[in-house]
């Protein structure tokens, strides 16, 4: 390295910084000049060191309770080697966990044994994961703050669902663990139990709503089908139930309630 | 403004800029939204990191909005990497502007390092080798981003732990010649001469010497951590004595620029911190200094460029709630 390019200098610190011991003390010493009370490896080692140090602890402020879960050793290494793996790719470090549980996924070590085989703990981290993105996500996405709310006067086809809602579905009740870390509790890890859920930020404050299974389905239909009348006959469809017994049902169990939660909105205030 | 600051501001000499003297300034931090929305403190100004708002639909956007209708608001980035060889990233600088024009910056500013290059971020303030062809490649940068921001950009000297081999170049000429071939302005980092010197083992008043303070238009101040041999720039701490001997030096020359304190690690209440930035006129007036208010002990490890204070508390803000 003693007669680098700019270009071939950078690649070099990049790679010395993800992949420290791929270094070798001869290149370290022909590149940079000894500090003034430490040799040249040692100057390099103060950025590599704080290189995962300063991104591990940006990993520990976005998965708090995934980080609480997994204790503090073991998320370190879950996030060290996260980061070798898959370094920012992002002038924000809003990104920098965005593919964490796909990660954790992809590198489970039981990932080749049958599902019914694999260790439970591992599917709970990885929805923990994803629950906490989506939340981190939502803290900063596009909101409708600003912008007035539906009251529930308005006409099924004036309403939208909110473009921020997010529909999640999990094997574990990730949002109650998630709370109950946030309350400064040390719950045990939950055993498997779905947990179907909407959040919805309003007033940028981020809400968590346990959803029946029938509710979280046509919600979902809600967003996909883009109108409230066609998710109400695909559900009345699936669920094998007469189409006004399910109108009535969104009337009188759950619309006032999920208006006045934020889920929807109308569409010309989109 | 403070009126000592203000009157010393206006004595002070200042060989053609046009940039605002603000007064005394407060890096904009997460942790204090709540107090300053609820306490409108008397800052002069602060400064808000680019990145943490330029994508933000979220509450840190309404609140810089806020901000922006009491306060001059002044970004400072810390992704722009002026000097990888990767392209510039224009979406990146498009969005810049765009912030920068709605909050009325009165600067942008970022720092002369690279942060990463293959399309990776490191999210650290990595060193340029300072050569001939660094020289031309910044600068050809320079422009280019200057030209869509449409406004000078303002270069900040950065923390250095290495030196290399094949620099030709000392810091100071190199920030002298890019602005004098790109018009560019500069944000000394007092701390960081101090930093960098000590690591190097260079000589503060070389490099006071050769600065070209004619185009510096605002100041850092921060603290560090000195671990024996070397010194890391943590921004977790008060402001050292010797750095406030730095500064008192460095601000006359200057013609005044507009200081402002960074404390991004272990961060304490808005007070503290505004506090700290306030000793500036004792330094600035040239009279016997406040004595350091006491600060909590650190308890973080000595980590460069902390950057964890640019995430949000998430958690705090989230709720669950049945129907």
């Amino acid at each position: 390295m003693t007669t680098a390019t700019l270009p071939d200098m950078q690649r070099w610190m990049m790679e010395a910084l993800i992949a420290p011991g791929r270094v070798d003390g001869a290149s370290v010493a022909g590149t940079f000049k000894p500090g003034a009370h430490i040799d040249a490896a040692a100057c390099l080692g103060i950025y590599q060191r704080s290189y995962i140090l300063r991104l591990r602890q940006c990993l520990i402020e976005q998965f708090p309770a995934t980080a609480h879960a997994l204790g503090q050793d073991l998320f370190c290494d879950f996030a060290d080697e996260y980061l070798r793996s898959c370094p920012s790719d992002s002038y924000t470090l809003y990104e920098l966990g965005r593919r964490f549980a796909g990660w954790i996924s992809d590198n489970r070590p039981d990932k080749d044994l049958p599902e019914s085989e694999r260790e439970s703990w591992i599917d709970f981290m990885i929805d923990l994961a994803t629950y906490e993105r989506a939340l981190f996500h939502l803290f900063d996405a596009p909101g409708h703050e600003g912008k007035p709310w539906p009251d529930g006067q308005e006409a099924d086809a004036e309403l939208t669902l909110l473009p921020s809602l997010v529909l999640g579905h999990y094997r574990f009740p990730v949002a109650w663990y998630y709370h109950e870390v946030r309350a400064g509790k040390s719950p045990a890890h939950p055993g498997p139990a779905s947990q179907y859920v909407a959040v919805v930020r309003r007033d940028f404050q981020t809400t968590t709503y346990p959803l029946s299974p029938f509710h979280h389905r046509f919600l979902m239909a809600v967003q996909q089908l883009g109108s409230i009348d066609a998710a109400l006959e695909d559900l009345a469809a699936w669920s094998q139930r007469p189409l006004e017994d399910v109108r009535n049902s969104w009337r009188t169990d759950v619309r006032q309630g999920w208006i006045d939660a934020g889920f929807f909105i109308r569409r010309g205030d989109a | 403004m403070d009126g000592a600051v203000k009157q010393s501001v206006a004595q002070a000499e200042n060989p053609g800029s046009t940039f605002e003297r603000l007064g005394l300034g407060v890096g904009l931090r997460n942790s204090h939204f709540d107090h300053i929305l609820k306490a409108w403190p008397e800052v002069d100004w602060f400064e808000a990191i680019s990145e943490n708002f330029m994508d933000s639909g979220g509450r840190p956007r309404w609140v810089l909005d806020q901000i922006k209708e009491r306060y001059p608001i002044v970004l400072h980035g810390v992704s722009m990497s002026i000097g990888s060889t990767d392209p510039l990233d224009r979406a990146y600088l498009a969005k810049l502007k765009a912030l920068a024009d709605d909050v009325k910056a009165r600067w942008v500013s970022d720092h002369l390092c690279w942060t990463g290059i293959m399309g990776l971020n490191s999210h650290d303030l990595l060193p340029l080798m300072l050569t001939e062809e660094a020289l031309t490649h910044v600068a050809a940068r320079v422009r280019i981003v200057q030209d869509v921001l449409e406004r000078p950009l303002v270069l900040e000297n950065p923390s250095s732990y290495v030196q290399f081999q094949q620099s030709t170049i000392s810091e100071p000429d190199f920030l002298r010649a890019l602005c004098d071939q790109t018009g560019c302005k500069l944000l000394l980092d007092v701390n960081n001469v101090y930093v960098t010197c000590f690591n190097a083992g260079t000589s503060t008043d070389d490099y006071m010497k050769a600065f070209p303070f004619e185009h510096v238009v605002q100041m850092h101040l921060a603290g560090h951590q000195h671990c024996g041999t070397h010194i890391v720039d943590t921004h977790d701490g008060p402001v050292c004595d010797e750095v406030w001997q730095l500064f008192r030096a460095a601000w006359q020359k200057t013609g005044g620029a507009s200081p402002l304190l960074e404390w991004d690690g272990d961060v304490p209440e808005f007070d503290r911190v505004h506090a700290e930035v306030l000793r500036a006129r004792a330094y600035i007036d040239g009279i016997d200094p406040v004595e350091a208010v006491a600060t909590r002990s650190r308890t973080s490890a000595a980590t460069s460029t902390p950057v964890d204070f640019m995430v949000p508390n998430v958690m705090g803000d989230s709720r669950m709630q049945t129907l």
